[in-house]
């Protein structure tokens, strides 16, 4: 926990946070302006996360959020006249400022913060690094407060309903915590716990980011913007529902079975509630621990395979993906199994998106350039390729062409390659310059579940027969749905 | 004749469920100490041989609510708890035990608790001030602060649990959610000012 860090070591963390802070080349070309803001922001010591304890324990946190934050702002006046940069600095520091009074629980601000990291002006590869190293910091909730919400949707204590169950949680989920207990059966679980008022946060949350955001955005992406902050928030509450994480969870486990070396932790519906999630305890480790073991290229390619069929198989089967793929989703078995935990964030696609998407497949995989045009600029919300500006479509084909590239090639591809990574990140990065982001607001997950995904399997140095792996899911699931 | 004391406390306890429902279903501002007898079945008169007022009556299920809460709390508290947790347990403890008079209790605690000076006092809301005050010193003592905290906090402490009890009469979120969150930070806020404002000397002097 940050709490517990020595001074060293936070100084160490906070100097390399200002090191990744995104540079603007034409307002501050050091970053400098940008740090100084976001050190003024931690030094008001403003309840972030509302909890005093919270806040102290996770101000790199909220800096990190607020840093983020305040970039992505001031990215959408990069352009303007000196006068009305002067007026949208202005609303910019007021609007960080109110920043500061948002989420006073902190699942909200770490969400926020994450979701407007991944939105389309994406920050640069290290400042998300840093972001990553920092998604375990947050404090668990105390063990009085687990037993009050026990006694609200069980009736009983943890201690009453559990055979064993232990005080201090192992993980901070975004939106609670989980704490490892044994069910009277003996099963080993783990119990995930949603702080209370989350809900209720997120619709204040986002409502004061509507209106703060409101004097920035007077430009002609407003109304997409605002599509955008619906979705999120859409996917924030459903993030809340354990019930519906419970039955994501029991349909996910049904696509694979032992062979296929994927796990699905079982859910336990009797000790479920809309607040509380228990599912079976997959022991493993994350990726820094696995990584820090110096695994070979075998056992790096064995977990870029297994993740490549466990994404690909719950994206054919069940048209979903999950939009959260950060490297604390999955776990590293030691029997070298692959675990999937996690489904919160899982974006369901509606039968138009998904029969659009498959398009898109189709043309690319037939090569048909002029049609993959077309999506690309229905995707961008222009009627067809002649509506489009040349350089929109070219720039954000190239996008898509990064997205599709593990395609093309036969037998290994290496997702380790650094200058194919930084590819995709320049891609991305030349779209929010140039303000091409426009987009239906399924981009901001496909963008999150991709990059993500592609994030971890560079951190994991591996490779994969990526084009086998596809025909062989996509068939599989064509197959399945014949049949049924 | 002389009434047995098994059935005093039988006519007391009818008297305290009759005026329950009454606050709950008509409100306490609403109900009259004459309809409580008469629907208890006694006459106001007697009724007032029990309890002298409406306040007195209402505050007699609030301290008994309260009692019976020192006592879970009593139960459940593991002494693993940080000073913060263990005020929270505390706390929420005794607001389990006051759930079912919540529809009522906001008034009752107004005229009852009210740090404000009035023309007359409730004896049984200094009571339970006091007893509460009392446990919350105790817990405080045995964090290992010996020294007594001055009135000077436990006035705050008291503004503070008022505010609670205002707020988590009034909290339409489901179980008072919204109130547990702020609980906490209340709490927290309390436990730095009386560890002289360093967030980790609560936890550092625990038992």
């Amino acid at each position: 926990m940050t709490a517990e860090l020595g001074t060293e070591t936070k100084l160490t963390r906070l100097e390399a946070l200002r090191r990744a802070l995104p540079k603007e080349p034409a307002m501050d070309p050091t970053g400098q302006r940008l740090a100084q803001l976001v050190d003024r922001i931690a030094e008001q010591r403003v309840p972030v996360n509302g909890l005093i304890r919270l806040w102290t324990l996770g101000s790199l946190q909220a800096r990190v959020t607020a840093g983020y934050f305040a970039y992505w702002l001031r990215s959408r006046f990069v352009d303007a006249d000196e006068r009305q940069r002067l007026k949208s600095e202005a609303h910019l520091a007021a609007a960080v400022k109110l920043f500061g009074t948002m989420g006073y629980l902190r699942g909200a601000v770490m969400k926020i913060g994450q979701l407007l990291a991944n939105l389309p002006e994406v920050a640069p590869e290290e400042f998300s690094e840093v972001l990553a190293a920092l998604h375990f910091e947050a404090p668990p909730m105390h063990f009085a407060m687990v037993r009050e919400l026990f006694l609200d949707e069980f009736g009983k204590e943890p201690e009453e309903l559990f055979a064993s169950f232990d005080r201090q949680a192992f993980a901070a989920a975004s939106l609670g915590q989980v704490h490892r207990a044994r069910l009277h059966s003996g099963e080993e679980v783990a119990v995930k716990i949603q702080y209370p008022g989350i809900a209720r946060t997120i619709r204040s949350d986002m409502r004061n980011l509507r209106l703060m955001l409101q004097p920035l955005c007077l430009t002609r992406d407003w109304q997409n913007t605002t599509d955008k902050l619906a979705d999120i928030e859409q996917m924030l509450l459903m993030e809340t529902d354990y019930e519906a994480e419970a039955g994501y969870y029991t349909q996910a486990r049904q696509l694979f079975t032992a062979a296929d070396q994927v796990v699905v932790p079982q859910v336990y519906r009797e000790y479920c509630s809309k607040r509380v999630l228990t599912t079976e305890f997959l022991a493993g480790c994350h990726l820094d621990e696995f990584l820090a073991g110096k695994p070979s290229q075998v056992e790096r390619n064995r977990f870029t395979d297994l993740l490549t069929v466990a994404t690909f198989r719950v994206y054919y089967r069940l048209h979903w993906f999950m939009a959260d793929p950060h490297p604390g989703n999955f776990i590293f078995m030691a029997d070298g199994r692959l675990g999937l935990i996690d489904f919160g964030c899982t974006r369901v696609m509606t039968d138009e998106e998904w029969q659009l998407s498959s398009a898109a497949e189709q043309a690319f995989l037939q090569g048909d350039e002029a049609r993959l045009n077309m999506i690309t600029a229905k995707a961008c919300l222009f009627n067809g390729p002649e509506d489009i500006e040349p350089d929109r479509l070219k720039t954000v084909r190239e996008g898509v062409d990064w997205q599709l590239e593990p395609w093309r090639q036969e037998g290994l591809f290496d997702f380790g390659d650094r200058e194919f990574f930084r590819r995709g990140i320049d891609c991305i990065v030349a779209m929010a310059k140039k303000r091409y982001t426009c987009g239906a607001p399924l981009y901001i997950w496909t963008n999150r579940f991709t990059l993500g995904g592609r994030a971890f399997c560079y951190r994991l140095q591996g490779q994969c027969d990526f084009r086998k792996i596809h025909q062989q899911e996509s068939l599989a699931a064509s197959a399945a749905a014949s049949i049924s | 004749m002389r009434i047995s004391e098994q059935a005093k406390h039988e006519t007391r306890s009818r008297i305290l469920t009759t005026a329950a429902e009454l606050f709950c279903t008509k409100g306490f501002e609403e109900s009259t100490t004459r309809e409580i007898a008469l629907t208890a079945g006694l006459a106001a008169g007697t009724m007032f041989n029990y309890f002298p007022s409406k306040e007195t009556l209402a505050m007699t299920m609030v301290t008994e609510a309260l009692r019976q809460g020192t006592e879970d709390f009593r139960r459940r508290r593991t002494n693993e708890e940080q000073l913060a947790e263990e005020l929270f347990m505390f706390i929420a403890s005794g607001l389990r035990l006051l759930q079912p008079m919540r529809p009522f209790l906001g008034p009752v605690l107004e005229r009852s608790l009210s740090p404000f000076p009035r023309k007359s006092t409730c004896p049984e809301g200094d009571a339970t001030r006091q007893e509460h005050l009392a446990v919350v010193q105790e817990i405080i003592n045995h964090h290992g602060f010996t020294e007594p905290p001055d009135h000077v906090a436990m006035t705050i402490y008291w503004s503070l649990y008022l505010g609670i009890l205002a707020c988590w009469t009034n909290d339409p979120s489901p179980n008072q959610e919204e109130s547990r969150a702020m609980i906490d930070y209340s709490l927290q806020v309390f436990v730095q000012m009386i560890t002289g404002g360093d967030a980790e000397k609560g936890a550092a002097n625990d038992c």
